[in-house]
């Protein structure tokens, strides 16, 4: 059982001002209509929104930087926090976590940032209309992965502690923190039952029978991923904004030291990703480097890790130059089955 | 301090040997000892153009240096074909899975090979060639596409004589003084008579002789758990984390370059 209290959103912001000098925080707050991480200073501690869905950037962007120098270590960042993340995010941010924490190798990067970096999730109340985590069978509010989690009810927080991490770091709050009453956590699961209702509601349309990654494991051979594919402009524009995309490629820079190598976020999408020495290119269709992002989240990363590395967040849908809507593309694999 | 696997170790490149008019090995010494197993690839970095995977073709048991044979096929095997003895490289790894010889102990041994894929396969037959006794037979089929596209000449002579190996040579041109066979690779496999129940092969070439030389065995009875392939994908960091060399749900630079088939044979398009 995880421990669970209440605090009022006055003493949560008096804390967070307390910590600002000893902490670097990033907070999701309104920029030009949508939610984007801001750093945190005396005067927006009050502007951070945090029941509503997920900011714009992808968490990936604090741990795996889109360039970044890698045959230099570099000094050890700020203690720092990321503030209401959401489900979506800490699903995908498991991912990450296999691919560059766990194996034969660690890269010392993204680990070195990971263990400088504590995590304050939040629900999800309010989802936006891209948002689809229902339909992959995960939910709006944090279920493990956070070091804290804030679930907005009443004038302030029922606050869940997720780590042990997360536990020495509420350790001065101690005397602003009542334990949670039954009646409050009654509460927080109505709010979250709802929410989950309204991301089921939003993707009325889009529910399929099969599971999303049946159908794209089964769906293999479907003319529908060269339909899909006709409006893709291989932007990479999807893969950038996903948070569990982790490709990169490392580029010899002519850089001063020795053996100067930068790594780049780079994409499946684009057309030499695969390609080997003398041109052979095993995805070299549009469509099938398309279809290759789909058998990536939905079936060899769940074969490899147990966890869909699709996880919802509606980002790519948003962010496509070719409005290709993923689960308009899925949907329709269902409805083509069948046909060559 | 933190190991950092994206740095390459310093390597002087202390030999060139002309295979063929394109392909040349590189005899390197490295800073500090490099510890591998017959099959695992390296990284090589020409400072400043780029890196590119190579398994090395020297046994492993030669650590003071490290041999790799290189075909010019783009623009760093391009830079590095220019490069001098006496010039600096830079070398990261071993990486990934090699060749699993002790699993072929007891058995006969069906190497088949095309032009540059010798490479690999020259560090197994020196691997197989120091614990002889432990294997019943080793046949070697190699194949270039015309006789001075052969690489180890000088090498051949010294191996026909040892104990245990059978060598056959085609190429699939020949010249009036090619005195072995004429014909694609695969022709050599109808020559040669193995004891199926108790064979394993071994298979490094160009994709499309990777198939065909694949499909061939699986037609001659081979089953697929019993064949060892080299794949071969486009890598960046060698290290399971780039996602370039994916090969269905695996990544060529971790869990290969070595597979054996029946792992990836329903993986679409492995030809490719």
């Amino acid at each position: 059982m995880k421990m669970k209290f209440f605090i009022s959103r006055v003493d949560w912001e008096k804390f967070l001002e307390q910590i600002l000098k000893t902490y670097r925080i990033y907070a999701p707050q309104e920029v030009a209509g949508d939610l984007a991480y801001q750093v945190l200073a005396p005067e927006n501690v009050n502007k951070t929104i945090y029941g509503t869905y997920r900011a714009v950037q992808p968490l990936k962007t604090f741990f795996s930087l889109p360039q970044e120098k890698v045959t230099e270590i570099t000094p050890q960042p700020d203690k720092t926090i990321i503030l209401g993340v959401k489900n979506c995010d800490l699903k995908a941010l498991s991912v990450m976590d296999k691919i560059f924490l766990e194996g034969e190798f660690v890269d010392p990067f993204y680990g070195m940032r990971r263990d400088k970096t504590l995590i304050i999730a939040s629900d999800c109340y309010q989802p936006k209309d891209t948002c689809f985590c229902a339909l992959l069978d995960n939910n709006p509010f944090p279920e493990g992965g956070f070091d804290i989690n804030l679930s907005p009810v009443d004038n302030g927080f029922l606050l869940e502690v997720g780590s042990s991490k997360g536990e020495g770091f509420i350790a001065p709050l101690r005397e602003d923190l009542k334990e949670a009453t039954s009646d409050l956590i009654e509460k927080r699961e109505k709010k979250r039952k709802e929410a989950k209702e309204k991301v089921v509601e939003i993707n009325r349309e889009f529910k399929t029978q099969k599971s999303f990654p049946s159908l794209v494991k089964e769906e293999y051979a479907s003319p529908e991923w060269e339909e899909a594919a006709k409006t893709c402009v291989e932007c990479g524009a999807c893969t950038n904004i996903c948070p569990s995309c982790y490709c990169f490629l490392l580029v010899d820079t002519k850089d001063v030291g020795k053996f100067p190598k930068v790594k780049f976020w780079d994409s499946c999408q684009y057309t030499g990703f695969a390609r080997v020495a003398a041109g052979i290119n095993p995805r070299a269709k549009l469509y099938e480097r398309l279809r290759n992002r789909y058998l990536c989240k939905y079936e060899y990363r769940p074969e490899n890790f147990g966890i869909v590395a699709c996880t919802g967040c509606g980002r790519c849908v948003e962010a496509c130059q070719g409005k290709i809507d993923k689960r308009e593309v899925i949907k329709k694999l269902e409805e083509r089955s069948g046909e060559t | 301090m933190v190991e950092n696997p994206y740095l390459p170790l310093e390597a002087r490149v202390e030999k060139i040997i002309d295979e063929t008019p394109n392909i040349k090995t590189f005899v390197l010494k490295v800073g500090r000892k490099i510890k591998f197993e017959t099959g695992q690839f390296v990284q090589l970095t020409i400072p400043g153009i780029g890196e590119a995977p190579f398994t090395p073709s020297s046994s492993p048991s030669q650590t003071e240096k490290i041999e790799l044979t290189v075909m010019k096929a783009g623009l760093l095997t391009g830079k590095l074909h220019e490069t001098k003895e006496g010039g600096i490289v830079g070398i990261r790894g071993p990486y990934g899975r090699g060749y699993p010889f002790q699993d072929f102990y007891n058995k006969e041994i069906l190497i088949l090979g095309g032009g540059v894929g010798m490479a690999p396969l020259r560090s197994l037959l020196l691997t197989l060639l120091e614990n002889v006794d432990k294997f019943k037979r080793i046949v070697l089929c190699y194949g270039a596409r015309t006789p001075e596209d052969i690489v180890y000449k000088y090498a051949f002579p010294e191996w026909q004589k040892k104990r245990k190996l059978e060598i056959l040579r085609s190429v699939d041109k020949a010249t009036p003084e090619w005195n072995e066979t004429e014909g694609l690779v695969t022709v050599l496999l109808d020559k040669m008579e193995m004891d199926l129940r108790n064979s394993v092969a071994v298979v490094c070439g160009p994709p499309i002789m990777m198939k065909f030389g694949t499909l061939k065995l699986i037609d001659l009875g081979y089953r697929p758990e019993n064949i060892y392939l080299s794949m071969e994908k486009n890598m960046s960091c060698g290290l399971g984390k780039c996602g370039h060399c994916a090969l269905g749900k695996y990544y060529v630079c971790k869990d290969g370059p070595v597979f054996r088939y029946d792992l990836i044979k329903d993986v679409a398009d492995i030809w490719l």
